[in-house]
C-alpha cells in the first residue's frame, strides 16, 4: 500500500531527475576561469592525435585562452545546423571546398578585420591556399593543412609487369602522357580465372574524391568565375571519354564491382595498398597512410629494401603539354562560424595555428607540408613525410586547380559525380551526359544570381 | 454474395481443421524462415570475423579465429580521439531520450485519448477528425518549420526537440489508444461517478489498469522509435558527446569510407540486440496488444 | 454547472493536445506553406517569390528523377509487402505447428534498426566480395553473361530491386497485423465454406478476403504514406541514391535541398507537392474500396 502511494511521487522524482540529467550532459563544464573556446575538428586517428597536440601547445603557451577540441563528424552539416541553431562553436575545421557557400550564407564570418589586426598577408602562403578562402574579394577561412596531389604507382607491380619500375617518373624525363599511363595500365591489369578483375592499373575512380575535376587535366573548365557554366567544353568531354575508355575496355560491370570490392581507404585493405591498383591519383597525406597500414611498402635503409612505390607529377595528354603539372588543391581550413561568443578569442588561436610554429607542429605532426612559403628552420628537413617538399613544389604548379568557387558547388559536385557514373556505366555518352549538367547547373546559376539579388535587397530594406 | 450471407446465418461450432498438406505449409514456412534469418546469421557471423576473412572470396561461414575482441574493440572504438567511450556514452543518450520520450508518449496520450473516447465536449469530433488527417502530411513537410520553431527556442544541440514533443500527444497514438478505450463499457465510468469519484480518479485507477496492455504496446513501440531514430538526431543533435547510437552507427560507417567490417558488424549487433532481447520478453503481450487495439475500427 | 465542470474536465484532459496539435501541427504547416513561396536559406531572411518554387520543380530534372524512383518504388514495394505478408499471415493461420515460432522468426527482421539493416545489406550485396554473388556463382555455375553476377548495389538496374527486395524482408510487421485480423474470422465462415465444397481459392476469394478487408485497407493506407517516405535506408546505403541516383528518392532530394544546399523554401514546396500526392493516393484507396471494403456484421 505504502508502495502504491509512493508510486507516482517516485515516477515523477525519477523522471524530473532523468530531464535534469539529460540538460546537464549536453552542457560544458569549466572549472576554471579562463575563457573557454569550442574548436569543432574533423580529424581522427592519427590527424586527430596531432591537432590534439597542437592545441595543447596552445593552451600551455598562454594562461587565458583554453581550446576545447571535440572531434565532429560530418562536420560541414554539423557546423551549418549549429549556426542555424544558434549555439555554433568558436572555430570549426571545415573543408576548403565548402567555404563559398557557408560565406554565401553567412554561415562563417568575414576574417578581414582580424587579418589586418593581427597584419596576416596574403604574400606569406602558397598563392592558391589563400585563393581559395577568396570569396568576392574578401577572406573567409584560413588554411590549417593543405595538399595537393600526383600520381603514386607500385612499383613492385611495374617490376613484375616486365616495366621500368620508375617509368611514370622517368618516361621522357619525366614528361610522361595519358596514354603512355594506359599503355602500362593495361599491361598491369590481370583478370582471375572467373573473369572476376582482380588488379587494374588505373582506375579513374579510385580513391573517388575529385571526380569533379577530371576536365582540367585535359584542358577543360568547369566555369567562368562569375555567370557561366561550362560543363560540357571539348576537355571535360574528352575527360569523359578517356573515364569511359576503362569501362570499354574491361566491361562496365567489371569495373563496377572491382571499384565497390575495394577496402576502405584508411586500412591495408586500400586498393593501392593491397596491390589491387597499380596507379592512383592521390595527396600529400598518401605517404602517412602507407606508412601506417603498409609499412612494408616503405623503403628499409638499413636492409637497403627500396621503397615498393614511387610517385610523379599526374601525366597530360600528349596533345596538351601545357597541361602539364595538372594537381588539384585542397585544404582543410579553421573559420569563425557565425555567433560564435568568442570570436576575438578564436582569432588568436587561429593567429597561432597560422604562424610557422603552429603549421610546423600541426603539418609537421600529421605528416603534411605547409601552406606558408617561410617556414621554420628545417621544417621540410624533419618533416617524416619525405614527399612534402615535392607536394609543396605541386601546388606552386600553373596548372593546380581548386574547386569552382560558388555557393551552387555542391550541385554541380553531385550532378558531375551523377555523369561520372552514367558515363563510366555506358548509360550515357559523354556528350550527353555532361549537356544534362550544363543544363541543370547553368539554370542554378541563374537562380542563385537571380536570389542573391533578391536577398542583398531583402538584407538592405531589414537594415534601415 | 448470397453464399456469404447464407453463411453468416449458419451457426455451427467447431474447430477449424489443420491444413491439408502439412508438409507443404512447412516447407514453405521453412524456407522462407531461411531467408528471413539468413542475413542476422550473417550478420553475427561477421561480427566475431577479421577484416581479411570478413572479405574473403568465396565467403567462410565459420570465423576462424573466433574474434570475441571485435565487440570491446567496437564499443571502445575511437574513445582515445573522442575521450569517452562512444557506445556508453551514445547508448546513455539514447536510453535518456527513451525515457523522457516513452514517459510523456504514455502519458499525454492516454489523457488525450481518454478525453476523446470517455468524456464529452465540444469540437471533440471535428479535432479527432482533424487529428486523423493530419496523420497525412508527411514528416518532411513539417521538418524544416519544425527545425525552425526549435531553432528560435535555442534548442539545437540539446535533446528537448527530440523528446518534448512527445508529451504533447500524437495522432498516431491517441488514434490507437482511442480504439482501444472505447472497448471499455462505458457504465463502468458511471458507477464510479455515482461513488463520489473524480474524472481523474476514474482515469488514473480504474481506466488505466484496464489499459495496460494497450499502453505497452504504445510504449514498446514508441522505444523502438527512438532506438531506431536516425533523422531526428541527425538534424538535431550537433555536439558528438550527445550523438545517439544509430547515428553513430551511421557516421561510424561512413568515417573515411568505413570501418572494418568486422567491427561494423560487431557495432550493428550491439545496437540490434537489445531490441530483440526486448522483443523475446514481450512479444505475447505485443501480438495481444496489436490484436486488441486492434485497427478494428 | 455541472455541466460547464464536466467541459472543463474534459478540455484539461485533452489539453496537451491542443499545445501539441497548434505547436508541433498548426504552426508548422502554416509556416510551411509561407515557406514554399519564399527563397530561404536558414541564416538570412527570407523573400517572398510567389510561386517561383513550384514553378522551379517543374523544370528541375532531378526532381522528376526522384519523383519517378519513388513511384516506380513504391508500385513494387507497396504491392509486394501486401502479398508477402498477407500471404505470410494466411500460412500461419492454417493451425499449423510452432506458429509462435515462426511469427518471432518472421518479425525478427523488421525489429532491425534501418541504419544497421542498410549497413548489413550493402556488405551481403556487394559485388565483389558479398556473400549473395559467392552463392549465385557457386549455384549457378552455368550462367554467364556480361553482367553476371550483378554488381547489385553498383548496377541503376539492380539497386531499386534490392531496395524493393529489403522491403519485403521487413513484412513481419504487416504479418502481425494481418494475422491478428485473420484470427478474428469467425471459424464457422470457413467450415459453412467447407461444407459447400469451397475450395482454398474460392474461400480465400469470398471468406478471407472480404473479412480482412479493412485491415487490408488500413495497411494500404499506411503503406502509401510509409513508402512514399523511404529515406534511411537509400540515404545510408548509397552515396546521393548512386549510382545514377537511380536510388535517390523524394524524400532524400528534399532532405539534400534543405540541408546540404541550403534551399529550405524549395524543400517546402517539395513537402507540399508530396502531400497532395499522399492524399489523393489515400482519397483513391477509399474510393476503390467502397465497393469492396467489407465492415464486420
Amino acid at each position: 500500500m505504502l508502495l502504491r502511494k509512493l508510486y507516482t511521487p517516485l515516477t515523477i522524482v525519477g523522471l524530473l531527475a532523468t530531464f535534469a540529467y539529460s540538460e546537464y550532459v549536453v552542457k560544458p563544464h569549466y572549472h576554471d576561469h579562463k575563457i573557454h573556446i569550442v574548436y569543432w575538428e574533423k580529424w581522427t586517428g592519427g590527424e586527430g592525435d596531432a591537432i590534439k597536440q597542437t592545441v595543447n601547445y596552445f593552451n600551455h603557451s598562454q594562461n587565458k585562452i583554453h581550446v576545447d577540441l571535440l572531434t565532429i563528424s560530418d562536420i560541414q552539416d554539423k557546423t551549418l545546423l549549429s549556426v542555424a541553431g544558434g549555439d555554433p562553436p568558436d572555430v570549426a575545421g571545415l573543408y576548403g571546398a565548402d567555404v563559398a557557400q557557408y560565406a554565401d550564407d553567412r554561415a562563417v564570418i568575414d576574417l578581414d578585420p582580424y587579418l589586418r589586426k593581427y597584419g596576416i598577408k596574403k604574400s606569406q602562403y602558397i598563392p592558391v591556399y589563400w585563393k581559395m578562402n577568396n570569396i568576392r574579394g574578401k577572406e573567409y577561412a584560413l588554411p590549417s593543412t593543405p595538399a595537393s596531389t600526383a600520381l603514386f604507382y607500385n612499383r613492385a607491380l611495374f617490376k613484375a609487369a616486365g616495366m621500368d619500375p620508375d617509368k611514370p617518373r622517368d618516361w621522357h624525363h619525366g614528361h610522361y602522357t595519358i596514354e603512355e599511363m594506359d599503355k602500362d595500365a593495361a599491361r598491369l591489369t590481370k583478370f582471375a580465372p572467373n573473369g572476376q578483375l582482380q588488379i587494374m592499373g588505373f582506375l579513374p575512380a579510385e580513391p573517388g574524391w575529385w571526380e569533379w575535376g577530371w576536365g582540367y587535366f585535359f584542358g577543360g573548365k568547369l566555369w567562368n568565375g562569375s555567370n557561366k557554366i561550362t560543363a560540357n567544353d571539348a576537355g571535360n568531354i574528352k575527360a569523359y571519354q578517356w573515364i569511359a575508355s576503362f569501362s570499354k575496355k574491361y566491361g562496365a560491370n567489371n569495373v563496377s564491382a572491382f571499384h565497390s570490392g575495394l577496402g576502405q581507404f584508411s586500412s591495408s585493405q586500400n586498393g593501392f595498398m593491397a596491390g589491387k591498383v597499380a596507379m592512383e591519383i592521390q595527396g600529400v597525406w598518401f605517404y602517412h597512410y602507407i606508412a601506417m597500414y603498409a609499412p612494408n611498402m616503405l623503403a628499409n635503409p638499413k636492409t637497403g629494401k627500396q621503397a615498393e612505390w614511387g610517385i610523379a607529377p599526374f601525366p597530360y595528354p600528349a596533345d596538351r603539354p601545357d597541361r602539364a603539372g595538372t594537381t588539384f588543391a585542397d585544404e582543410d581550413v579553421l573559420v569563425i562560424p557565425r555567433g560564435a561568443k568568442h570570436p576575438n578569442s578564436a582569432f588568436k588561436f587561429i593567429d597561432f595555428m597560422e604562424s610557422p610554429k603552429g603549421m610546423d607542429m600541426l603539418c609537421g605532426l600529421q605528416w603534411k607540408m605547409s601552406p606558408l612559403i617561410h617556414n621554420e628552420p628545417g621544417f621540410y628537413r624533419n618533416n617524416r613525410n619525405r614527399t612534402a617538399r615535392f607536394f609543396a613544389e605541386q601546388a606552386e604548379s600553373k596548372n593546380v586547380i581548386n574547386v569552382p568557387r560558388t555557393g551552387i558547388y555542391p550541385e554541380y559536385a553531385d550532378a558531375l559525380q551523377n555523369a561520372y557514373d552514367a558515363v563510366s556505366l555506358l548509360d550515357q555518352t559523354p556528350k550527353q551526359a555532361l549537356d544534362v549538367v550544363q543544363r541543370q547547373i547553368q539554370r542554378q546559376l541563374n537562380e542563385y544570381i537571380q536570389h542573391e539579388k533578391m536577398r542583398l535587397a531583402a538584407e538592405g530594406k531589414s537594415h534601415k | 454474395m448470397t453464399t456469404q450471407t447464407a453463411i453468416k446465418n449458419k451457426k455451427s461450432k467447431g474447430k477449424l481443421s489443420g491444413p491439408k498438406y502439412p508438409w507443404l505449409v512447412h516447407t514453405v514456412l521453412i524456407l522462407v524462415s531461411i531467408v528471413m534469418i539468413f542475413p542476422l546469421v550473417w550478420l553475427l557471423s561477421t561480427s566475431l570475423k577479421g577484416n581479411q576473412q570478413a572479405m574473403m572470396i568465396p565467403p567462410e561461414w565459420i570465423p576462424h579465429p573466433v574474434l570475441w575482441s571485435n565487440y570491446p574493440r567496437a564499443i571502445t572504438y575511437e574513445s582515445k580521439e573522442l575521450g569517452f567511450i562512444p557506445f556508453l556514452v551514445y547508448g546513455r543518450n539514447t536510453l535518456i531520450i527513451a525515457i523522457l520520450t516513452v514517459s510523456g508518449t504514455v502519458f499525454s496520450n492516454s489523457l488525450v485519448a481518454y478525453a476523446f473516447a470517455r468524456l464529452k465536449w465540444p469540437g471533440r469530433d471535428l479535432l479527432f477528425t482533424l487529428t486523423l488527417a493530419t496523420m497525412m502530411i508527411p514528416f518532411p513537410v513539417l521538418m524544416v518549420p519544425t527545425f525552425i520553431l526549435f531553432q528560435k527556442l535555442h534548442w539545437i544541440g540539446t535533446f528537448r526537440p527530440l523528446w518534448v514533443p512527445a508529451w504533447f500527444g500524437g495522432a498516431f497514438n491517441i488514434f490507437l489508444l482511442r480504439q482501444f478505450l472505447m472497448t471499455i463499457p462505458l457504465e463502468l465510468s458511471e458507477a464510479a461517478k455515482m461513488d463520489g469519484c473524480s474524472e481523474w480518479t476514474i482515469y488514473r485507477d480504474i481506466i488505466m489498469p484496464l489499459a495496460k496492455p494497450s499502453l505497452a504496446v504504445v510504449a514498446l513501440f514508441t522505444f523502438m522509435g527512438v532506438w531506431n531514430d536516425f533523422l531526428g538526431p541527425l538534424i538535431y543533435l550537433t555536439n558528438q558527446n550527445t550523438f545517439t547510437l544509430s547515428l553513430w552507427l551511421a557516421s561510424y560507417s561512413s568515417q573515411n569510407g568505413g570501418t572494418e567490417y568486422g567491427l561494423l558488424m560487431a557495432a550493428s549487433t550491439l545496437i540490434v540486440a537489445p531490441i530483440i532481447i526486448l522483443f523475446f520478453f514481450t512479444q505475447k503481450l505485443l501480438v495481444q496488444g496489436i490484436a486488441v487495439t486492434g485497427l478494428k475500427g | 454547472m455541472n455541466k460547464r465542470k464536466e467541459t472543463l474536465t474534459a478540455l484539461l484532459f485533452a489539453s496537451p493536445w491542443f499545445v501539441g496539435f497548434t505547436v508541433f501541427l498548426l504552426y508548422p504547416i502554416i509556416a510551411s506553406i509561407y515557406l514554399s513561396f519564399c527563397d530561404y536559406s536558414v541564416l538570412r531572411p527570407a523573400v517572398f517569390i510567389g510561386l517561383q518554387n513550384y514553378s522551379d520543380l517543374i523544370n528541375d530534372s532531378i526532381f522528376k528523377q526522384a519523383l519517378s524512383n519513388t513511384v516506380i518504388y513504391t508500385a513494387a514495394a507497396l504491392p509486394l509487402g501486401l502479398v508477402v505478408s498477407l500471404g505470410l499471415a494466411m500460412l500461419l493461420n492454417t493451425k499449423v505447428k510452432g506458429l509462435a515460432f515462426y511469427r518471432t522468426l518472421f518479425y525478427m527482421p523488421s525489429l532491425v534498426p534501418l541504419v544497421a539493416l542498410a549497413i548489413l545489406m550493402q556488405f551481403i550485396f556487394n559485388g565483389q566480395y558479398g556473400v549473395l554473388n559467392s552463392l549465385l556463382r557457386e549455384f549457378l555455375p552455368f550462367v554467364h553473361g556480361k553482367s553476371w553476377p550483378p554488381n547489385w548495389l553498383g548496377d541503376p538496374r539492380f539497386s531499386k530491386l534490392v531496395l524493393i527486395f529489403i522491403s519485403a524482408w521487413g513484412a513481419g510487421n504487416a504479418m502481425v497485423i494481418y494475422l491478428a485480423g485473420l484470427q478474428d474470422v469467425p471459424v464457422q465462415l470457413y467450415e459453412a465454406a467447407q461444407l459447400d465444397g469451397a475450395g482454398w481459392c474460392s474461400t480465400t476469394r469470398n471468406v478471407t478476403i472480404p473479412m480482412i478487408s479493412p485491415v487490408i485497407l488500413f495497411n494500404l493506407v499506411m503503406g502509401i504514406i510509409g513508402t512514399l517516405q523511404v529515406f534511411t535506408l537509400p540515404y545510408v546505403i548509397s552515396n546521393q541514391g548512386s549510382p545514377m541516383r537511380s536510388i535517390y528518392f523524394y524524400t532524400m532530394y528534399l532532405f539534400d535541398n534543405a540541408f546540404v544546399y541550403h534551399k529550405m523554401g524549395y524543400a517546402c514546396a517539395m513537402g507540399w507537392i508530396l502531400f497532395i500526392i499522399i492524399l489523393l493516393l489515400t482519397l483513391l484507396s477509399f474510393k476503390l474500396s467502397e465497393k469492396h471494403v467489407h465492415y464486420g456484421s
